[in-house]
């Protein structure tokens, strides 16, 4: 009894951990072994591997890297630098009707469909008093948008936990305003701002949706690349350019944010 | 002038900098704007294109695919979600620490790859049914569901379900642990103790998951892209069809001003909730 007892629960496990893995592992594995597979058609796995799809990069693809690098980084430097000041700014409010409705509208980015902000960024952008949808600025300008709920929250939950203690002790020993915020503040932010940045960062390069409404010609981003590769149905190279941008993104959150910060990062990110 | 109230005064004045340097040209501007253009017709300000959008047997299909497609795929998302966070959470074995980081990796991971990879693996040329073809002898590739409801709700259950996972594994993990020793020695069986004890306690996680998860499957975007057909039209696709290939802007507008509404009201309904959560565990 006690035996068969120990081993439905050893089965359990064991089917719990197979379907995470195929959930959620293959999918990643998929792309890895599709971006070096020279052939993976009526066959169960590709039977011999290639740098081809890599080597084979035109100017297109090399040009979507860059951008894609360039609209990231400043998009996790604007993002992370308005976040910060936000959540500075609204911590004060904490608990009060005005705080929670502005807490609640820096959500709404992220709320509504990718889609969704980008027409309305499009359509507010593209004609006078700012014209800005033939530059890149239209682009960094949506993402930014995009990203700047996790910034904040990042930013807030480390201000809600760590700081006031602190904040107050420097202020009640004459600390003046601007100091209290770069020598207590700022370096206790530390941790929040690297997750912020990272996180940012990795949501700039993988996002489809607002940059597919706004981008102009010749700052198409890696993944509108990609879905124009899948459509025409070269998955190969679709493989190869998907692997660069997951190894950018994953590179971010593991050396930007740090080992520690991966549960905030994701708490933050899936929870809100 | 006090000191308390010089505070006073540069706080507004931030706050009022705030509002009008990101709040304004970040979200309310482009927003606001898109209601303003979807109700500008050529004979002045108009409801019109919203009684067309609403009477357009086209549209009131797209709704309808949208619905159908949230519901199963937010549906199946929560009992998968629950299930798996339950299993790693009670019977937790060497590397489901590792699964669990493995999830929280997804939100680095587009959702259009996701359904991109599914190609590979179910679509009439992939592995799955090369191999079934293979061991079975097949005349065809007996899996085809890929482009279409199944595949789209597949691709959407794989890329939502750890947005349940997380917030229930939390749940689990705020419960006394004596409250269910309570129960269990004054003889309740694993089963009631799951049903009347832990159920109840990590209901509101459960929730709010599922609403968020609700909430983006209905603005999600890219698995309707890659996997989407002209029967399976759903409203953020059809904004962008309307914008980028009909360029019909005031089509698109009054959509998305529809989505839009729609969005929001779920956002809504998740930020009461997990207030309403937030509070209660407070005063708990």
């Amino acid at each position: 009894m006690a035996r068969r007892r120990a081993l439905a629960l050893a089965g359990l496990r064991f089917l719990t951990g197979a379907v995470c893995l195929w959930l959620f592992a293959v999918p990643g594995l998929v792309v890895i072994v599709s971006a070096f597979a020279s052939d993976w058609v009526a066959t169960v796995l590709p039977t011999s591997f290639t740098l081809r799809w890599f080597e084979h990069f035109d100017a297109t693809d090399v040009n979507a890297m860059l951008t894609s690098f360039e609209v990231a980084g400043m998009v996790a430097t604007l993002g992370t630098i308005l976040g910060l000041w936000l959540a500075i700014s609204l911590n004060p409010l904490e608990g009060r009707r005005l705080g929670g409705l502005l807490d609640a509208v820096i959500m709404v980015p992220n709320s509504v469909p990718s889609v969704v902000l980008g027409l309305a960024v499009l359509l507010a952008y593209h004609a006078p008093p700012l014209d800005i949808s033939g530059s890149w600025a239209i682009v960094v300008l949506v993402q930014t948008a995009l990203v700047l709920p996790f910034c904040y929250r990042m930013c807030a939950a480390a201000l809600k936990q760590e700081i006031p203690v602190f904040r107050e002790a420097a202020a009640g020993l004459g600390a003046p305003p601007a100091m209290v915020l770069r020598r207590v503040i700022l370096p206790l932010l530390e941790p929040a701002i690297r997750a912020s940045v990272a996180l940012a960062f990795a949501f700039s390069i993988g996002d489809l949706g607002a940059t597919l409404m706004v981008y102009p010609p010749g700052f198409a981003t890696v993944p509108i690349v990609v879905i124009e590769d899948v459509e025409r149905g070269f998955y190969y190279r679709a493989s190869a350019l998907a692997l660069i941008l997951l190894v950018l993104s994953l590179a971010s959150l593991v050396l930007v944010a740090g080992r520690g910060r991966r549960a905030k990062v994701a708490a933050v990110a899936m929870e809100r | 002038m006090s000191a308390t109230s010089r505070t006073l005064l540069a706080r507004a004045a931030n706050l009022s900098a705030v509002v009008l340097l990101v709040f304004g040209p970040f979200i309310l501007y482009p927003l606001g704007g898109l209601f303003l253009l979807s109700v500008r017709t050529k004979s002045g300000m108009s409801i019109d294109p919203y009684l067309r959008f609403f009477s357009d047997p086209t549209s009131l299909e797209v709704i309808h695919t949208t619905l159908a497609i949230v519901l199963a795929s937010a549906a199946v998302a929560t009992v998968v979600g629950v299930a798996l966070a339950a299993l790693l959470f009670y019977l937790p074995f060497r590397g489901s620490t590792m699964l669990v980081r493995l999830m929280e990796l997804f939100v680095a991971f587009p959702s259009f790859l996701v359904a991109f990879t599914l190609i590979f693996l179910y679509g009439t040329q992939g592995s799955v049914n090369v191999f079934l073809v293979h061991t079975f002898r097949l005349s065809h590739a007996p899996i085809d569901f890929l482009y279409g409801f199944g595949g789209i709700v597949f691709a959407e259950v794989i890329y939502y379900t750890p947005f349940v996972v997380r917030p229930t594994l939390t749940a689990l993990t705020l419960i006394d642990e004596r409250v269910v020793e309570a129960a269990r020695s004054l003889g309740a069986s694993p089963a009631l103790v799951a049903r009347r004890v832990i159920l109840p306690m990590a209901l509101p996680g459960i929730v709010a998951g599922s609403i968020l998860c609700f909430l983006f499957i209905m603005n999600e975007f890219g698995i309707l892209l890659v996997l989407g057909s002209a029967k399976l039209i759903t409203l953020p696709l059809s904004i962008y069809s309307a914008a980028t290939v009909d360029l019909d802007l005031q089509a698109a507008a009054t959509q998305a001003a529809v989505m839009l509404v729609a969005s929001l009201s779920v956002f809504v309904v998740y930020r009461r909730v997990t207030r309403a959560g937030t509070r209660s565990h407070a005063r708990g």
